[in-house]
Formats: structure tokens, sequence, C-alpha cells
């Protein structure tokens, strides 16, 4: 027996979202329609309302609701310094140091040249462009330590320095605290090629 | 039939995420070929695999399971070759890209592993890579059923080095006549990239013509993402 259309599109919408199969689409829909309505709506509500709100900062590419966000307009944070990272979330971990003052630029990605993402999916031209704005001092480079994160900051680090643009990379090796015995090796072998000198 | 190996040399060619927590990846190993495996939870937080599964980095791999897509059941890094930098790394994806697109699943090429962990021991001491790409391209194309003569035109007549030829892939060179208008290749150029002697600067420059000519002849048309992301980043 076919399921009512609305219901039917309820639940291959909820699909979209990362993980949820078919089984677990229609185990969302029927929990939000049969136990939890409000909830249902409120999710309604605030989807719409962050589609209707949200757009990306002029100035740093991440979400934002106005076109500077707060951080990006605070006279509080140093201009001179722009850091860049893949994603939000790797700007709020960079936040939570709270050793960082200055400003950042997200890219939304990092190059991926076997998905097919390059410099223009990642509109390398609009972080040239803000990093060449005169006031920027230093960019840092704090895309993953990936492949796809080191091709980034390989290539945004030349085409910066193209420009003039002074560049740093944040430092890797062993975390805080770590103990090498208990390192993966790739990270120990790592830290060794990139060992500095020390006194 | 379900069979367990262990403890198997392998490159990570690709990943893609799937659900939530694991991914499957697309692995080349020396005794099976490529293979794709489920990586349970790979995409944890705190997952053991994060560390392990990096591409162009030697694994030794261990999987089981009978289907299409085996269960890696345990991976472990083996080290020795640096990572990949810069524009070697976008080689080193070019690379991954020819073997995804061109090799088919669980057919064992152990010459086209060696070719293939050569052409990344170079990529990662950042020297001279021309060579190397060659050397694989001519290894792929020869281990999936297109092996270049170089030697003898297509009547089988011995390549002239000074004379000028056209290559007509999966049939060969046939010499050129003097009025032809199409790029044509010096018998030298032949000659040199059957003995893997890429001193000379035309058959450097000549011979990659060749290879893109034949790699987009056995791509059927299909556009190389690396390649294309690899040329739109020197125009930047
Ligand atoms: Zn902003």
């Amino acid at each position: 027996m076919a399921l009512p259309g609305s219901l039917d599109a309820l639940i291959e919408a909820l699909r979209c979202l990362p993980g949820v199969g078919p089984k677990s689409a229609q185990r969302m829909a029927y929990h939000l329609l049969q136990h939890d309505p409000r909830g249902a709506e409120r999710l309604s509500a605030a989807l719409s309302t962050a589609l209707d709100r949200l757009c990306h900062c002029s100035r740093c590419n991440n979400f934002a609701e106005s076109e500077v966000c707060e951080r990006c307009a605070s006279p509080k944070r140093d201009a001179a310094l722009l850091c860049v990272v893949e994603m939000p979330a790797d700007l709020n971990i960079m936040e939570q140091t709270h050793a960082y003052n200055g400003l950042y630029y997200v890219l939304m990605g990092r190059l991926s040249p076997l998905d097919g993402i390059g410099p223009r999916e990642l509109a390398f031209d609009r972080l040239l462009a803000r990093a060449g704005d005169g006031v920027v001092r230093e960019v840092i480079l704090a895309t993953n330590f990936t492949n796809e994160g080191e091709a980034t900051a390989h290539y945004l680090s030349e085409m910066l320095h193209a420009r003039g643009i002074k560049v740093s990379r944040i430092a890797r090796g062993v975390p805080v605290g770590g103990e090498l015995e208990y390192v993966d090796a790739a990270t120990v072998a790592q830290a060794l090629i990139e060992r500095r000198d020390y006194s | 039939m379900k069979q367990r190996f262990d403890n198997q040399r392998a490159y990570l060619l690709h990943t893609y995420p799937y659900s939530e927590t694991s991914l499957i990846a697309d692995v080349f190993s020396r005794e099976h070929g490529r293979i794709p495996m489920l990586a349970k939870g790979a995409r944890r937080p705190r997952s053991a695999l994060r560390g392990v599964l990096i591409g162009f980095q030697p694994l030794e791999l261990g999987w089981f399971g009978g289907g299409d897509v085996k269960t890696l059941a345990k991976a472990e890094w083996v080290g020795g070759v640096p990572l990949l930098r810069g524009r070697c790394l976008l080689l080193g994806y070019y690379l991954n890209e020819l073997l995804i697109r061109l090799l088919p699943r669980e057919d064992a090429h152990a010459i086209l592993f060696d070719a293939y962990e050569e052409a990344l021991a170079t990529l990662a001491a950042g020297t001279a890579d021309a060579p190397e790409l060659r050397r694989f391209e001519k290894a792929l194309l020869r281990e999936i059923g297109y092996g270049l003569t170089l030697d003898k035109d297509v009547r089988g007549q011995a390549i002239r080095p000074e004379a000028h030829y056209l290559f007509y892939p999966e049939r060969g060179p046939i010499e050129a006549t003097a009025d032809e208008s199409a790029p044509t290749l010096a018998g030298k150029t032949l000659l040199d990239l059957a003995a893997d002697d890429y001193r000379d600067p035309r058959t450097l420059a000549e011979s990659k013509g060749l290879m893109r000519q034949l790699m987009a002849h056995h791509l059927n048309g299909q556009t190389l993402q690396s390649r294309r992301v690899f040329i739109e980043l020197q125009e930047f």
C-alpha cells in the first residue's frame, strides 16, 4: 500500500541528511509526526528561518545573518592576521583555544582533485582578494594535515607569496601531553621530519 | 566464498563517505589488485584508522568478505616514504585517478603495483618525475592489455630515428608523409620511449603528448578531474 503523498515526501526529504537511509528516514518521520509534533514544528520553522536569513559573510565566508558578520566587524580583533580554515567547525576549535585574536577565512572545503574540487569550486579568487585588502599582514594556513589539506595549503601559499603576502602554516606534531609510545607512527615520523632547532 | 587476507601490501587510492561514521576505501593491493572495502567507523573522531588510512603511504591491510565490497579488518601504516608535497602531490592524484578509471577491480597487477610504488618514491623525493610517470603510464597500458609497440611500425618495419610517425591508438606508429598536417612524433622519440631514455628534451615533450593522447583514448573522452584541477591551479 502506498503512503500518503506528503508522508512519502517527508521521508524522502529526510534522506538528504548525511548517513540517513530509507529506514532511519521513515523512523524519524513517524517519530516527529506521532510523538513530537511540536518538535516537528520547531524544526520546520528553524529550518525555514535559517534558510531565509543565513548568507555567507562577505569577509570570512562563514555563515552570517548580515553582509559582514559580528566577528569580522569587531574592532577588538586584529585585522592584520587572517587564518584560513577548511570548515566552520575548524574556526570554532580555533576560537576555543583563546590563543588567537585575528580574523578568519572559511574555505567551506578543501582541494580534492579526485572529487573534482579545484580552485574554482573553492573560489580561491575571493580569498586572494580578501587577503590582498592591504590590511592583512600575515595569512595563517590552518587547513587539515591530510593530503587534501596539504595540497590546499601548498597552492594557497604559492598564490599568496606571489602577491607579496606573508604566509605561515600551523605546526604539527605530537599532541600536548602525548607520550610517544601512544602516538601513531605516521605522526611521529612526520614530527621527526619536521624537527626544529632546540636551544 | 568468504575469504580472509592478512598483511597485504597496499595503497589507498581514494575514499568515499559511507553512512555517518564509515567510509569505502578504494584500495590498490599488490596481490589482489584494486578492491573496494568498507572501513567501519573510520570517520569516528577517535578511530584508530584515522592516522593510518593515508593516501600515497605504504600500508599493510587485512580484509575479509565474499562480495564486491570487502570489509577492512586491519590496517597498518608501514611508512618509510615521506608525504607527497605540492606539485608532486597533484601528480600523485593523477596516478590514482588513472588507476581508478582504467584498472578493473580484483585483477592482480603486481608489476603495475611496483611501477606505482617507484613513481611514488620519486614523487616523494620531489625529484625528476617525468620518466617515472611515463614508465607508470606504459606499465598501466600494458597491464590493461594495450601494450605499446614502439620499435616497429604497423607494417612491421623497424622504426627509423630520423623519420616521423603518426601514432594510432591500439594499432601503432605509421610513417607520416612529408605533407602530413597532424602533429607527428620523431622516430627517435618512439625508440627512446621504448628504452625509457628521457634525456632528450624533445623525447620528454613528445612522449608526454603521446601518453596524453593514449590516456584520453582509453578514457573514452572522460575528463581527468585531477588534470583539470592541476591546470586550473597553474592558471591562478
Ligand atoms: Zn565574517
